[in-house]
């Protein structure tokens, strides 16, 4: 009763609030200038990034800059969770001994399956289609850190381990994808461009679909950085927690 | 009408982000904490997705409907700002693995403690610090 009641006072002094503020509030019509120049420069005009995407041409090309570094703050964000849960060998060859089983009802299974085939292909589409409709890498790669997590939750973690997706392996991806948007942010350079600059020696259209030029590159890297470092940190979060009792030696 | 929708849509949000800095204030609870930090960040987000949006009919997403220059006028005169939907979507992500990352710790302080109660976890530490233990 006693919520219900601040629940209520809030919602009028948000209704009152909101019609006192309406008669002051502009309405807002009309695009900012910078918000217009993307818009009609993201394919054509002289500061062309050629992707009819003007999101993802933002992203990756005219505020490139921007989201290498708040790749670089997500691959510290993955590398603080590996090592709060950081094992020795030992430790982590004890926590890979298990077996897969399946405690769900049969159809579960098949009905798994067939959505991991589907989220894997519909992660791909969303990445590599990045430069042509909403996604990019961002958006496809965590689409596809659900798949390990649904394979998880259905099979248990052995399972995912069995078929040769391990920690190791998923940071070794994970490493593949930094480094392939590092390697393709300095390539520019070589040419007396600047850091991450669209360059004409990226391929703008193949089999007459727009790419983007390097957008695609940094869409697929990000794509592959963005999955396999979810799943590294998906299959350590997986640990059954008695083990990790006994690795660290809490009596409880 | 619309303006006092949106007014409300505004105001509605601004309310959701002081009542999520108060969670993350008050609750003693950590996991509530991170509910509460989540809560306040997507909030955050769809406010810098409402900069960008235009109150006019019809308003389109900001992707060229197809490649020819003829077309481009009409999209410019309907597409909303693509900046900050730019900026929202490596946040989005971002926001996600600092999440993670602070749920790894909480996890962590449960093992090692056996509570998520800041306040108890600040008692154990004081004791510890003591040589109690």
């Amino acid at each position: 009763m006693k919520r219900l009641a601040g629940l209520i006072i809030v919602l009028l002094i948000v209704l009152t609030v909101s019609c006192y503020v309406s008669r002051m509030v502009p309405p807002q019509k009309n695009l900012h200038p910078l918000g217009e120049f993307y818009l009609q420069n993201s394919y054509f005009g002289r500061y062309s990034a050629k992707s009819p995407e003007a999101v993802t041409s933002i992203v990756w090309d005219y505020r490139g800059v921007d989201t290498l570094f708040e790749t670089a703050v997500f691959f510290l964000a993955i590398i603080g969770s590996l090592t709060l849960f950081r094992l020795n060998k030992g430790q982590a060859e004890e926590a890979k001994r298990g077996e897969p089983k399946l405690e769900l009802p049969g159809p579960v299974a098949t009905v798994t399956k067939v959505t991991v085939a589907m989220i894997l292909a519909v992660s791909a589409s969303i990445a590599l289609h990045g430069q042509l409709t909403p996604g990019g890498g961002f958006q496809g790669g965590s689409a596809l850190a659900v798949a390990p997590l649904l394979i998880i939750a259905v099979y248990t973690k052995y399972a995912l381990e069995k078929n040769g997706l391990d920690k190791t392996r998923a940071i070794i991806i994970r490493s593949i994808g930094l480094l392939g948007i590092a390697l393709t942010a300095l390539v520019p350079l070589l040419l007396g461009g600047y850091i991450m600059q669209n360059q004409p020696i990226f391929p703008a259209k193949a089999l007459g679909v727009p790419l983007g030029g390097s957008l695609v590159f940094y869409n697929f890297f990000e794509y592959l950085a963005v999955g396999a470092g979810f799943t590294a940190v998906f299959l350590l979060l997986s640990i059954p927690e008695e083990k990790f009792r006994k690795f660290l030696g809490v009596r409880r | 009408m619309i303006l006092l929708l949106w007014s409300f849509t505004l105001i509605s949000l601004l309310a959701t982000l002081v009542i999520s800095v108060y969670g993350i204030v008050a609750k003693p609870n950590l996991v509530k904490k991170l509910i509460a930090l989540t809560i306040f960040g997507d909030t955050a987000n769809v406010l810098m997705v409402l900069l960008g949006y235009r109150l006019i009919y019809p308003v389109v997403p900001p992707i060229l409907p197809s490649l020819s220059k003829t077309a481009l006028g009409e999209f410019v005169k309907t597409a909303v700002d693509p900046l900050p939907q730019a900026l929202v979507l490596t946040a989005v992500v971002i926001g996600m693995a600092v999440n993670v990352l602070i749920a790894f710790a909480i996890v962590q302080v449960h093992r090692l403690y056996g509570t998520v109660d800041a306040r108890k976890v600040g008692e154990m530490l004081a004791a510890f610090g003591r040589g109690e233990k």
